[in-house]
């Protein structure tokens, strides 16, 4: 499975989100995640791909596809993809 | 006098998620009490409680839920049912002057627990980022007034088995104070995780399963009685200012006229006649009331062997003679001991004959303890005359006792 699908299947999981209805570039708050939300989310993202997020590289992530973008290159990084 | 009327009530518990069901099953005699799984038992040793079988999807929207605790969970779902029952528009009015006062025991349990669990069970030590605002004390009551972003006077209590009975009390009085034209008032508890079982086991307070029916495990003023049964849930009521109510053409469903407070100061978790007494007269003598004046008492009865007799003895102390006609009933029988939520959840039951002079029952009150001498309400609702005020009490560990009184519109 690519990683934006598992992504979304995730956010399906922990965020109630439909992920054929699930646009990866919209805003995150257009989704309804707050960036409360999105914290305890990253945390599930970190346990699902065994990657690490920074506070930095988290106030650079806006939508699911920035997401997906960060942990394509740390999966690369890690030579895990 | 500023008089605090009750405009909205919401409920959540294993008796059902609304305040219609609950009252519906408390007429009916239905127990809410069952076998616990075992993965929310685990070694603890606990067989029953009054769990909830609870779907967040059906009461939240897409993320909303992922990050409140299921005490917070319980209390928005009853605080949007209060609020919505009482037609009270909060974005129409000054929300500067609508507040929240909440009470919970043990807040956040289940998020707390399963942050410690991964920390010392598994040697994890990367924990959920939310642990800390999902699980703090005052996050169930802090959420309620986010959502409808109520402004005003803000309050949690934690006096264990009191908290929300605390949170009514205080809410009317700041209400009357001038401080605040409404208050959502309540409280929740949710602590079915395997460490808080194990703690209350610990303490040789529980009640046994009834090996015959698992659903009448809690008996409260029974001789059989053998301890409490832990249940979970949440209620909440708009406390709101009379003529603020009247002037919206709000439905009044009754008045919160008499609160007391005391405390023991005499053992941790051995309740006290005289404490209870004390608060007993406070409430009467705030509402203006005489004894006699009341018509039904929604008992703490939580089915301790000490607890009840002397609950008993103290309401015979209160109401001398009246005692012997004044209807008495614990309705923890059916929803279990909500602890911190246990007061605002068994107001909700005490305002119950107001609406259709039903007085909820005592179930499986089979074999009356002589000991507990009071009027019972015996395994079946009775119906009555509409009674003009009713009392009820919440007397918790640490001393601390809560009596409420609501009068009738």
């Amino acid at each position: 499975m690519d990683t934006l699908a598992r992504i979304k299947d995730l956010a399906a999981k922990e965020l109630s989100l439909d992920p054929a209805k699930l646009d990866p570039n919209a805003p995150l708050a257009d989704l309804g995640v707050d960036s409360l939300t999105f914290i305890e989310f990253m945390f599930k993202v970190e346990d699902e791909f065994g990657v690490k997020v920074s506070d930095e590289d988290l106030r650079n992530i806006k939508c699911m596809a920035d997401l997906e973008r960060h942990v394509a290159t740390s999966l690369q990084a890690a030579g895990k993809a | 006098m500023r008089r605090v009327a009750v405009t909205g009530i919401g409920a959540v518990s294993a008796l059902g998620n609304n305040l219609q069901e609950f009252h519906r099953s408390l007429g009916a005699a239905r127990c809410g009490v069952r076998e616990l799984p075992a993965e929310v038992t685990m070694g603890s040793g606990v067989k029953v409680g009054a769990l909830i079988d609870w779907n967040p999807a059906a009461h939240f929207k897409g993320p909303e839920a992922s990050i409140l605790d299921r005490v917070t969970q319980f209390a928005l779902t009853a605080a949007g049912e209060a609020i919505a029952s009482s037609s009270l528009d909060p974005a129409s009015k000054d929300r500067n002057r609508i507040g929240v006062y909440w009470g919970t025991g043990m807040g956040g349990a289940n998020t707390l627990d399963a942050s410690y669990a991964a920390v010392y069970g598994k040697n994890d030590w990367r924990m959920r980022p939310l642990s800390v605002v999902m699980g703090m004390n005052n996050a169930a009551g802090s959420n309620v007034a986010l959502k409808w972003g109520l402004r005003g006077p803000f309050a949690n209590f934690s006096t264990a088995c009191s908290s929300s009975a605390m949170a009514i009390g205080e809410a009317m009085h700041v209400i009357r104070s001038g401080r605040a034209d409404a208050v959502v008032a309540g409280g929740s508890e949710a602590l079915f995780t395997p460490g808080m079982l194990t703690a209350w086991q610990a303490l040789r307070t529980l009640a046994p399963a009834d090996t015959a029916d698992a659903a009448a495990s809690c008996k409260p003023f029974d001789k059989r009685r053998g301890g409490l049964v832990l249940g979970e849930g949440a209620a909440a009521l708009v406390l709101e200012e009379e003529s603020h109510a009247r002037a919206r053409g709000a439905k009044i469903l009754g008045f919160i006229s008499g609160y007391g407070n005391s405390c023991d100061a005499v053992h941790m978790s051995k309740p006290d006649r005289d404490g209870q007494v004390r608060a007993m007269h406070e409430a009467l003598a705030e509402a203006g009331l005489a004894p006699e004046a009341i018509g039904y008492i929604n008992a703490h009865g939580t089915a301790t062997i000490v607890g009840d007799v002397v609950e008993c003895e103290a309401i015979q102390a209160v109401f001398g003679d009246a005692a012997a006609r004044i209807p008495v009933s614990s309705t923890k029988s059916m929803h279990g001991h909500l602890l911190g939520g246990a007061g605002a959840i068994e107001m909700a039951a005490a305002l119950m004959p107001f609406s259709d002079g039903v007085i909820p029952p005592t179930a499986n009150l089979e074999q009356p303890d002589p000991a507990c001498a009071v009027r019972h309400v015996p395994l079946k609702a009775e119906r009555v005359e509409i009674p003009r005020a009713v009392m009820s009490n919440s007397f918790a560990f640490g001393g601390s006792n809560v009596v409420l009184i609501a009068e009738r519109e």
